[in-house]
């Protein structure tokens, strides 16, 4: 893929011209004018003559130091820069947080001789944070929406719906992984024994032919398997339960976020509908204005009012009338 | 791919390496150029958070210099007056210019005067002044594309901007490609060998430095033709997705505007048919009606499917999953009402003109032979009243280009019967084309009766039948391309420029049509893509035509002669 490079040529000319620009009579400015030779007096003359129109401007308000180096000045940005930035900081660290999350996940989900309660509140603490950096961001993120069809409204949506698309990108990595998680949790537990025991999974008792025989010889053994398995599973009932808890929390901001991403395909992904809706924007904004000062003119009360006050007046002649009448 | 990649290539690098918040000014042109190779989403991705046109840019005075402006524009001289003002009185923190074509010195002159507060950090060429609708099919939107059609002399000045537009166009794209090729054109059309001339003066003279590449053993070849070789392509309805979309709605820069033919809710108005972003497209993009009407009818029974387990919603678990899939089931929906939509309409409008009727005498007019079948099915038709106005025109001009020498009264009697039925059509636009692109002015062999190899080769055809009856047309220039992969191009129907000359087959060839492509010549080219001939073709032209456009430059085209006719 071919391309060149035209900033040298344009540099040269730029300062090329910068030195007939400045008279030579500023000895601080930079050396490109001693080059120029001659009195101030033709520079001058010559100068105005290349730029009629252009007034020329007394040497005293230039810096020199400034213009000689070509350095720009990147102004400073708006109050809502800083929002976004904070958002994108936070998207930063769930992002960091997610990665810690995922292995605290195959840790737990290892085989372990420990009762893993430390990895369990390890993941629980990690999805809590998340879920608030999270809650928080989309919370500031509809601080950013304004108002107004000016350019930079145009900008604060357009960093809006970026930050909306990173959000919601990682709430769903999140859920992934989260139901991945589950997932294989439910599998660990149904593992566990030969017997299942979780009946809100599996409504099938794959041993159901045994248990006549069984029930007959319940020894002391088995009831503390028992006992130790309804522990266990409650507990990981609970670990569910809260897995499932922070989904449906995720759920919600999803749905926030989802009005304001863009549909990936679609003519509103399109950059030069998007050209062309500003455009229209101010219109109908014009319009719209224009609409509601016709319906107020035209307004019922206004209407209900000059009534009124045609028809006071009407009586009030009929009344003097009647007067002079009779 | 290529095509689409080499513009997606620019554009990234454009913008990788500037960091922090930018803005994104284009022209009018370069806008087309972007949008069907980037999203706005992926703009977002790259800190692009405003995209604006120059000459809106231009009206607005806040200042913004927290952004660095990044602006894309055509070399022309009304960007470089536009520049000038914006760099006098800057409004953006840093300027970075690239324009989509080499600079004369005297604009990087006026631009590097206007620049007195040194905001411009780099600017630079990147070659991208081509509009890739498909991987391996360009246009360049010309406005005006009916010059080609008129003789120098009836207007030289704006014929020399649409070549000058076509050559800048041409260069792009090798330099895109960072090829130099050898140039041959069609024999018979003048604007084609100027075309052909300047583009080789440009890439062997005056620019020769930049179009050094590394040379590999086959130079590729650039082949310059002209519309009016084949004017059958354009004049027939198409069958076939994309070519009919085009045909009976119309595509611009990949986006259908369906306000024109009715009433539609607000997120169906506008739709994009972009290959590259949408798979149901791509895989059904060039096929014909009929069975594009069964892979969407399969398409809605899967979505159906998706949306009644949606609505089986009985645990969490459920929910949790209906949740994760929210996006994704977004998406289908939309894809499925688009096409939905789409193939409804078309199949309205088919039904509304007749267009099984009128296309079958239409094929049968480009394709078979017979002169008095043809003549009473064109008579028949012209009498029906359903027909609209532009399809009897059509028929009329396609029994002309094909039987202008045989049977002269009946032509006549075709014309005036044109005449009385159809109060819009301008008198003696049948004539015009005749005289632009009848028998003697065309290169190559339109109806294959010319060639002995080719009337065996139709006769075979006649004898195996016809898969389709809608779709047997095969445009010229798949012919053309057929001799380029057997190496068999005449030369004395296509001459080299000046002393180029190649033995053997090219491995890549570009071929551009003056006066625009068709979308089904694209699909001819894709068809031979992936077919691995072991030649890669690229199509491309100044507009993208379909029987409407094409009529409207032939009309413009003889007001035009005729208006300098009355002033001789």
């Amino acid at each position: 893929m071919a391309t060149r490079n035209r900033s040298l040529l344009f540099r040269k000319y730029r300062d090329a011209l910068k030195s007939v620009r400045i008279p030579a009579s500023s000895s601080a400015s930079s050396a490109a004018t001693k080059s120029s030779g001659g009195g101030p007096v033709i520079e001058m003359v010559s100068t105005s003559l290349l730029h009629p129109n252009r007034s020329y401007t007394p040497l005293s308000t230039e810096d020199p130091g400034n213009s000689s180096k070509g350095a720009v000045t990147v102004g400073l940005p708006p109050a809502w820069v800083d929002v976004s930035e904070e958002i994108a900081a936070n998207v930063q660290r769930a992002r960091t947080k997610m990665a810690e999350l995922a292995k605290a996940h195959a840790k737990a989900l290892m085989p372990s001789f420990g009762d893993g309660k430390e990895d369990q509140r390890i993941i629980e603490s990690l999805t809590h944070e998340i879920t608030n950096l999270l809650r928080k961001s989309e919370k500031r993120l509809q601080k950013l929406s304004a108002s107004g069809p000016s350019e930079d409204s145009n900008v604060r949506k357009n960093v809006q719906r970026q930050l909306a698309t990173d959000l919601q990108n990682l709430s769903m990595e999140l859920r992934k992984k989260q139901s991945t998680y589950l997932k294989r949790l439910r599998q660990q537990t149904e593992g566990q024994d030969g017997v299942d025991l979780e009946m809100n999974i599996n409504g099938n008792r794959p041993y159901a032919e045994n248990d006549d025989l069984d029930d007959m010889i319940f020894s002391e053994h088995q009831m503390a398997k028992l006992k130790q398995n309804e522990a266990l599973t409650v507990e990981r009932e609970r670990e569910i339960q809260q897995v499932v808890e922070s989904v449906n929390e995720l759920a919600q901001i999803m749905k926030d976020l989802s009005v304001l991403v863009i549909d990936q395909g679609t003519i509103v992904d399109r950059i030069d509908y998007n050209i062309q809706n500003v455009a229209t924007t101010v219109e109908e904004g014009l319009k719209q204005l224009q609409k509601a000062e016709r319906t107020q003119k035209q307004g019922g009360m206004v209407m209900c009012a000059t009534v009124l006050v045609i028809m006071c007046f009407v009586m009030l002649v009929l009344l003097i009338l009647k007067e002079i009448i009779f | 791919m290529v095509l689409v990649s080499a513009v997606r290539d620019y554009v990234y690098r454009m913008l990788q390496d500037i960091s922090g918040m930018k803005v994104l000014i284009l022209d009018s042109q370069t806008v087309s150029i972007v949008s069907v190779v980037y999203s706005q989403s992926e703009l977002l991705q790259k800190e692009v958070f405003l995209v604006e046109l120059i000459d809106s840019i231009s009206k607005s005075k806040e200042s913004m210099s927290h952004l660095k402006a990044v602006y894309f524009l055509r070399p022309t001289s009304e960007n470089i007056q536009y520049m000038r003002r914006q760099l006098s009185n800057p409004r953006f923190g840093e300027y970075h210019l690239f324009f989509s074509n080499m600079l004369k010195d005297t604009q990087i002159h006026l631009l590097a005067d206007s620049d007195e507060q040194e905001v411009v950090q780099q600017v630079q060429e990147f070659y991208a002044d081509f509009v890739a609708v498909d991987p391996y099919h360009f246009t360049l939107n010309m406005p005006s594309n009916h010059y080609y059609i008129l003789p120098a002399v009836v207007d030289p000045s704006n014929l020399q901007h649409f070549c000058d537009r076509a050559v800048d166009g041409i260069g792009a794209v090798f330099l895109a490609l960072k090829r130099r090729p050898i140039i041959r054109y069609s024999r018979a059309s003048d604007i084609a060998k100027r075309i052909a001339h300047e583009t080789a003066k440009l890439m062997y003279q005056q620019e020769s430095g930049l179009f050094d590449f590394r040379r590999m053993e086959m130079s590729p070849l650039l082949l310059i033709v002209d519309r009016r070789d084949d004017p059958v392509t354009p004049l027939l309805n198409q069958w076939t997705y994309q070519a009919m979309v085009h045909e009976l709605i119309g595509i611009q820069d990949n986006k259908v505007d369906l306000r024109s033919i009715g009433k539609f809710p607000k997120d169906q108005q506008e739709v994009v048919l972009s290959s590259e972003q949408d798979a149901f497209f791509k895989a059904n993009m060039y096929e014909n009606f009929g069975d594009i009407g069964m892979n969407i009818k399969r398409m809605v029974d899967d979505f159906q499917q998706v949306a009644k387990s949606n609505q089986n919603i009985q645990t969490i678990e459920d929910m949790a999953k209906f949740v994760d899939n929210y996006p994704e089931y977004r998406k289908m929906h939309g894809n499925v009402s688009k096409h939905v939509t789409l193939v409804t309409e078309m199949s309205k409008i088919v039904e509304e003109r007749k267009l099984m009727l009128v296309s079958e005498t239409e094929q049968d007019l480009a394709c078979n032979g017979g002169q008095v079948a043809a003549f009473e099915a064109v008579t028949n038709l012209l009498n029906n009243e359903s027909v609209s106005d532009i399809d009897r025109l059509r028929l009329v001009m396609l029994y002309a280009l094909r039987y202008e020498k045989e049977s002269p009264v009946q032509l006549m009697q075709l014309f005036n019967k044109l005449a009385s039925r159809s109060a819009k059509y301008k008198q003696g636009l049948v004539q015009f084309l005749l005289k632009q692109a009848g028998a003697d002015k065309r290169t190559g062999d339109l109806y294959g009766n010319r060639d002995f190899l080719n009337i065996a080769r139709n006769m075979a055809r006649g004898l195996k039948g016809v898969e389709n009856v809608y779709t047997q047309h095969q445009p010229l220039l798949f012919q053309t391309m057929e001799s380029i992969i057997k190496g068999r191009l005449r030369d004395v129907d296509y001459p080299y420029v000046g002393d180029h000359f190649q033995q053997g087959r090219p491995q890549e060839v570009v071929i551009f049509i003056v006066g625009g492509t068709t979308y089904e010549e694209s699909r001819s080219v894709a068809q031979l893509n992936a077919s691995n001939s072991g030649i890669r073709f690229i199509l491309g032209g100044t507009a993208v035509l379909n029987s409407k456009r094409f009529l409207k430059d032939l009309e413009e085209a003889q007001g035009i002669a005729r208006g300098n006719a009355n002033v001789v």
